[in-house]
């Protein structure tokens, strides 16, 4: 990482408004936030507080009404979207969203088209983060065929394919039993740690973000405590599922 | 993973719509072979009439239904002779007889003895017949050789008995397997009596062919000259209406075809919304969201494609056992008409899925991950 990259926060989110339904929904109030190189974020508040809307901005999925994110020093509005989500940024859905006619393995290099690797550094590549997130011999296994927090991992590792600077997750640990999630935020800690890679997770389950190293809570559009101190002192006992 | 196996396991992975929508590509496939190999082979059998002999260019009436009914005076014949940069003009009386169950499409040539050598022929055994006989007959060497006849032999046509007097070679495989008998007896026989088929002209040393048919044309509006096969039309008005609907039925074809793509195409893009929102969401770009949809549609028109052309080969097997086209049509498989095939599976995959692929490219990613 250079001095700059260390002085500069790896995402900015300045002053943003987003307006829906021409405007009668105000879904983010002037959120401005900073995330720092390799700090793990929790996003966190109720439902419909806006959390979702601010990482599909910051995903570049969409556009601010008003307002400016800045991502490892650029500014969204100039960056290519495209070129953003392949190159700089995983994302991971509560939903997953991995494609289910085709294998484990072929699900990651799906996000591997255009990168300039070859067919056989892709399968190595993918194959490498399959063993990354414990799916090691599942490679051949379609996604139905897999258990929720296997589904997930994958789609962890489909996030990682391009080595991005930045992994953006929804609600990673919606629908995981508890066993998956602690295995699921393990994978998000060591990853932080192994890669170096900057992480903002949204979740609504104050133990999730139990797991981040700060935790900004938002409600009705807006940031109401940027910073919620060490997480590892609001952590509440894991409720049993 | 490459590309190319991406689109493959898509399409596989949707088997049974695949192979419906591929059914449909190769029924309209299948009719383009079938007609174009029919409509080609027609072609060359009627076109092999105007090359039984050694000429610049034929000539023949304009319009008629078949070029056997074209019909030329000996006034017209010595019209085109007059004709600045004529060398030479052979009338030639051509008439059609069906021999046997085997030969439904035997040619007779009418022609004069002496004008026999301008005409490119060559007897190559026995002699030729006299002017004024009526029951002599040469044979061109392959008909000799199909019908088992030589010189000496009798044979019967059109319930007259001919005594063979020579066996000849014009050079052109089309005139070797015909009968040519004195040009007064043919026009007799026919009752066409001072008529001619065609003329077939020589120009001049150092004359320029395409001015001399100009002056013909000129000088003669009743008669076309020919030079190429795709001229022909010109005088067989019948096998310029069966090419015309083999272009129609071909652009039928396209538009059904294409008809068919678009729809599979289109509801396919519609179930896959979300999957099109994920690709989106992990970096794809909308040209590479556009290559996958059309090379689907692409290799279900191509695979289409294949079994249209197997099923055409077994269409034009069917055909050739109708039983007024045997002996007449003798299927010749020109690469142009499996280019237009292929051609045409193409573009029932271009125009039928490049709108669907449209829309699966424009679509907002966050939308489309939302999508039941």
């Amino acid at each position: 990482m250079s001095s700059d990259a260390a002085v500069t926060p790896a995402v900015q989110v300045i002053d943003v408004v987003k307006l829906f339904d021409g405007g009668i929904v105000r879904a983010l109030d002037g959120v401005s936030l900073e995330v720092a190189h390799r700090e793990f974020v929790a996003v966190t508040g109720p439902s419909g507080c806006g959390k979702s809307t601010l990482l599909h901005l910051i995903a570049a999925l969409d556009h601010p009404t008003s307002g400016r994110i800045v991502v490892n020093g650029r500014d969204l509005r100039e960056a290519g979207n495209e070129r953003y989500r392949r190159r700089e940024v995983g994302l991971v859905f509560q939903l997953h969203h991995l494609l289910t006619h085709l294998s484990a393995i072929e699900n990651v290099e799906i996000a591997m088209f255009s990168n300039g690797m070859s067919y056989r550094q892709q399968r190595e590549r993918s194959r490498e983060l399959l063993v990354a997130v414990g799916l090691e011999g599942k490679g051949h296994t379609a996604p139905p065929r897999l258990s929720g927090g296997e589904r997930q991992r994958l789609a962890l590792a489909r996030a990682l394919a391009n080595r991005p600077a930045l992994i953006l997750a929804d609600e990673p640990t919606g629908s995981l039993d508890s066993a998956s999630v602690d295995r699921v935020l393990d994978l998000f800690r060591s990853i932080r740690e192994q890669q170096g890679v900057t992480i903002l997770l949204i979740t609504h389950d104050a133990y999730v973000a139990g797991a981040a190293d700060r935790i900004v809570r938002m409600r009705d559009g807006r940031i109401v405590s940027p910073d919620a101190g060490p997480a590892d002192d609001a952590v509440p006992p894991r409720p049993a599922r | 993973m490459p590309f190319a196996v991406l689109i493959a396991r898509n399409v596989w992975t949707r088997k049974v719509r695949s192979v419906l929508t591929g059914a449909a590509v190769a029924i309209g496939i299948m009719t383009v072979v079938a007609l174009g190999v029919l409509t080609h082979s027609l072609r060359r059998t009627a076109i092999s009439v105007l090359r039984t002999g050694s000429a610049d260019f034929t000539v023949a009436q304009k319009g008629v239904s078949d070029v056997l009914n074209s019909a030329m005076d000996e006034g017209e014949i010595a019209r085109i002779q007059q004709t600045p940069g004529v060398d030479s003009v052979v009338g030639v009386l051509v008439a059609a007889v069906q021999l046997d169950k085997d030969h439904p499409f035997f040619l007779e040539l009418g022609i004069q003895p002496d004008q026999l050598e301008k005409f490119g022929v060559t007897v190559v055994d026995g002699r030729p017949y006299n002017a004024d006989a009526t029951d002599q007959v040469m044979l061109g060497f392959r008909a000799a050789r199909d019908l088992h006849k030589s010189v000496g032999d009798t044979i019967n046509i059109d319930g007259n008995d001919f005594r063979v007097v020579g066996i000849f070679s014009t050079g052109q495989v089309f005139g070797d397997s015909a009968s040519m008998l004195p040009l007064t007896a043919l026009q007799t026989y026919e009752r066409k009596p001072g008529d001619v088929t065609l003329a077939f002209v020589k120009v001049k040393p150092g004359a320029d062919v395409s001015i001399v048919r100009q002056a013909v044309e000129r000088d003669n509006a009743e008669l076309a000259t020919v030079v190429t096969e795709s001229e022909f039309g010109r005088i067989d008005r019948n096998l310029k209406l069966i090419s015309a609907a083999n272009v129609g039925i071909s652009i039928l074809a396209l538009a059904i075809g294409a008809i068919g793509v678009m729809n599979t195409t289109a509801m396919s893009v519609f179930e896959r919304t979300r999957e099109f929102g994920v690709l989106r969401a992990v970096g794809w770009t909308r040209a590479r969201v556009i290559g996958l949809v059309m090379g689907e549609a692409a290799l279900i028109s191509l695979g289409g494609a294949v079994a249209g052309i197997a099923m055409g080969f077994v269409a034009i097997r069917l055909i050739r056992s109708v039983p007024e086209l045997v002996g007449v049509f003798q299927p010749d498989y020109p690469a142009a008409v499996f280019g237009r095939a292929l051609g045409i599976a193409v573009g029932m995959a271009a125009i039928g899925a490049l709108y669907p692929a449209i829309r699966a490219a424009v679509l907002a990613p966050l939308e489309a991950l939302r999508h039941e």
